[in-house]
């Protein structure tokens, strides 16, 4: 830096330094803090997802969001999917099968049992 | 040697914990911070605009800025008030260039006109000289010798407020000083 320059820098510093000091006005104060008010209810969690966040809670204590939502997902998947491939005549056709040798069972228990007195005699 | 003044700079970041504390919305961080920066982001932003209603938004919306985004804050990356006055800087050229252009010497009527005449003492008579001396310079010019001459920031950290290379910042710096110097010439001992 030439003499010159340094100059130059020294009436800049006391030309600036003659500038009246800004205050900071109370109503600028509060409405900044407003502002962050604002933003921070907005980042609050709000009804549902707490209710979401209780649900997660109970079910896995302590673990991130992605755990239980991807165990439900997955059930939900695999459900539907049991649901889609496996024919329902399948199902009609094991309930009705098991329902009739249930009956079987019960009415041979209900039967009086038949003994040949003749032939043990 | 400006990365060691930088990494120093980063390690020794005063407002690190602050800012994560506001990020997780914590009021008393928020205004310790605001306490701590409010009263040089508008300083800084009234002597860029020369109109204190245009700073104290133009400040407001810097704030909203850092509210919004303190929570994503990585700290080692820049020093925040670095940060934080380059949000300034930037929110004050976006309303310079809204601004309709005036032209150099309707910016320096605009200026004189802002005490009343008849009760304007001497210093307040230099200050309004040395404010219109200001005004006229390029915005970036002015930056340059706000954030060096009035806030007394480093070159290094004003040079990364206005994302140019130190040299560039001394460049401006040697041009602002001498052209405000030349307009003030009249002022002896301003």
């Amino acid at each position: 830096m030439t003499e010159d320059q340094k100059q130059d820098a020294r009436f800049a510093d006391r030309a600036l330094a003659s500038l009246p000091a800004t205050a900071v006005p109370s109503a600028l104060e509060a409405r900044i803090l407003a502002d962050f008010d604002h933003v921070a209810a907005r980042r609050a969690p709000g009804t549902l997802s707490r209710i979401f966040n209780r649900w997660r809670d109970a079910v896995w204590p302590s673990a991130p969001v992605w755990k239980p939502a991807s165990v439900l997902a997955a059930s939900l998947v695999i459900g539907v999917m049991a649901g889609a491939l496996v024919p329902a005549s399948d199902f009609a056709s094991n309930a009705s099968t098991s329902t009739t040798s249930s009956d079987q069972q019960y009415a041979a228990g209900d039967a009086p049992p038949v003994v040949n007195m003749a032939g043990d005699l | 040697m400006r990365a060691t003044g930088l990494d120093a700079a980063l390690k020794f970041d005063p407002d690190t914990e602050l800012v994560a504390r506001v990020g997780k919305g914590d009021r008393a961080a928020a205004q310790a911070l605001m306490a701590r920066h409010l009263p040089g982001m508008l300083r800084l932003a009234r002597r860029m605009l020369s109109s204190q209603a245009e700073a104290e938004d133009c400040v407001q919306d810097a704030f909203l800025k850092l509210w919004t985004h303190a929570g994503h804050w990585k700290p080692g990356q820049a020093k925040f008030q670095t940060w934080l006055y380059r949000v300034t800087m930037n929110q004050c050229y976006d309303r310079l260039r809204k601004r309709p252009n005036l032209g150099l010497d309707a910016a320096a009527e605009v200026a004189d006109l802002a005490p009343a005449a008849d009760t304007v003492l001497v210093s307040a008579g230099v200050a309004v000289e040395v404010e219109a001396a200001l005004q006229n310079l390029p915005e970036r010019q002015r930056a340059a010798i706000l954030l060096c001459h009035y806030q007394e920031l480093g070159n290094v950290e004003a040079s990364e407020i206005l994302g140019v290379s130190v040299e560039a910042l001394e460049s401006l710096l040697a041009r602002g000083r001498r052209t405000l110097r030349s307009k003030l010439s009249h002022l002896r001992n301003p």
